[in-house]
């Protein structure tokens, strides 16, 4: 039976592994662990996990020699806008090695940023989808806008110099409008952003009533790092706040997810405060139509009243003369008309009289009598009939010109 | 009263004068109210209200 020492058996491993495996690799795996060390490498853990991500199913130790870090860091940060992160996806070209003391660990000389890059995108159309799915995605961008967003709610970082990029934009705008802040300060990158950003997201749901629109800057940092805007749980938070959010966290390249469920994305802080600005000059200016409407209405109303005014003056002598003319002839008019009334009735009387004078004329008894008729009379009565008379009656016989007595025998 | 309930009292006024809806006495009436208006709105655009200030930035 042969011995081995420890060593002489790493030794042998190691052999085996240089002379089996001369080649680089390119793997793809998860970053679980990044450590740059003071000489300037940098020290990965690397790990694979089953489907459900809960489980690990592989783990290999794997170092950036320092000369390869100087080289990668800034290239793989250009490409993708991030820096290597823990929970990263990575496709890296390595060597493997076998160290008696060290043991196992992977040597890495190249990375493939479009796969980090196509891995992010992935996740955050994941995200999107499963937001879309689950009916939030557009909810904050259903809310309005209010008239005047005056009352802000700010989470960024307090030191961030896109803060003060905003505040003094806002604050002092060129209109004067009346703006109040209130800074939330919150972690604007890396793995604490997600839960400091919701936690500053609940302080002012918390006096919700205070403010009238939510806005989350970011800006001022060296290298942009959105992926942490990537977050469904951020987004979730977004989609349902109860008041407008606008992002302005500052990116060249798509928008996250942040932006995508909040009301309105900007590019920077700066735009944020002028997207404010702007709205309130929408409000003023429609004030300002307002005023300018009214003044130009009534004072239209007025010089229609008052040439109205003019013209009925000016008329007034000559409708003056026109009324006089009007009335005199209406006067004439009544004039003639009784006038010509009274004579019609005046001709109609004297017939008329005529009439009963002839009547008259004839009914009279002494004519009558003196176209040769008498009148009899007994007793003071007189006679019609015969058969009123009898025997020895003395009548009265009654001429135009006289009477006589006679006696019946 | 509320920024948004005076612009819209204001637009009614703007609209009934301008569609000759109000008699000249009516008019001097409307104008009184409509500057009250004006004044109100003016002062939510641009004057800092030092109690809303106050609460809000109290924590700051």
């Amino acid at each position: 039976m042969d011995i081995m020492t420890l060593l002489e058996l790493n030794g042998r491993v190691k052999n085996v592994l240089q002379y089996d495996m001369p080649d680089a690799y390119w793997v793809q795996a998860e970053i679980s662990s990044l450590n740059p060390s003071a000489q300037g490498h940098c020290y990965l853990e690397l790990v694979q996990k089953d489907p459900t991500g809960r489980n690990f199913l592989a783990r290999a130790k794997a170092n950036i020699w320092r000369a390869t870090w100087l080289e990668l860091k800034p290239f793989f940060e250009t490409q993708t806008g991030e820096t290597l992160k823990v929970g990263m996806k990575v496709l890296l070209k390595v060597t493997v090695s076998f160290h008696e003391l060290y043991g196992y660990s992977l040597v890495v000389h190249d990375i493939d940023p479009t796969y980090t890059l196509g891995d992010m995108a992935r996740r955050r159309r994941e995200i999107l989808e499963q937001l879309e799915k689950e009916g939030v995605i557009g909810l904050n961008r259903e809310l309005e806008i209010p008239v005047l967003p005056q009352r802000v709610a700010v989470i960024s970082s307090a030191t961030a110099a896109g803060y003060d990029d905003f505040r003094d934009q806002l604050l002092r705008n060129m209109y004067g409008f009346a703006f109040y802040l209130r800074l939330f300060p919150a972690v604007m990158q890396g793995n604490d952003a997600e839960r400091s950003v919701i936690a500053a997201l609940n302080a002012i749901a918390a006096r919700r009533e205070l403010f009238d629109v939510v806005v989350i800057i970011r800006g001022g940092g060296s290298v942009s790092e959105l992926s942490c805007f990537d977050s469904y749980n951020m987004a979730l938070n977004i989609a349902n706040f109860p008041l407008p959010v606008i992002t302005g966290i500052g990116h060249e390249r798509d928008d996250t997810v942040a932006d995508v469920v909040a009301h309105s994305k900007v590019k920077t802080p700066t735009a944020a405060a002028e997207f404010l600005i702007d709205r309130m000059f929408d409000s003023a200016s429609l004030l300002d139509d307002l005023t300018r409407r009214m003044v130009e209405s009534v004072s239209d109303r007025m010089n229609d009243e008052k040439m109205r005014i003019q013209q009925i003056s000016q008329k007034l002598p000559t409708l003056f003369a026109v009324l006089k003319v009007r009335q005199e002839q209406l006067l004439d008019n009544i004039w003639t008309r009784a006038h010509n009334g009274v004579r019609n009735v005046m001709t109609e009387r004297e017939y008329r009289l005529g009439i009963i004078d002839k009547v008259l004329t004839a009914a009279d008894p002494v004519l009558i009598l003196k176209r040769g008729f008498s009148l009899t009379r007994c007793d003071g009565h007189t006679v019609q009939s015969v058969s009123d008379l009898k025997r020895g009656d003395r009548l009265t016989t009654i001429f135009a010109d006289g009477s006589v007595e006679s006696e019946i025998i | 009263m509320k920024y948004e309930e005076a612009m819209k009292r204001l637009e009614e006024i703007v609209s009934k004068i301008e569609e000759n809806k109000l008699d000249i006495d009516q008019i001097g009436d409307s104008l009184r109210e409509a500057r009250e208006l004006i004044k109100f709105c003016k002062e939510r655009l641009y004057k800092t209200n030092e109690e809303i200030k106050k609460i809000l930035e109290v924590e700051e």
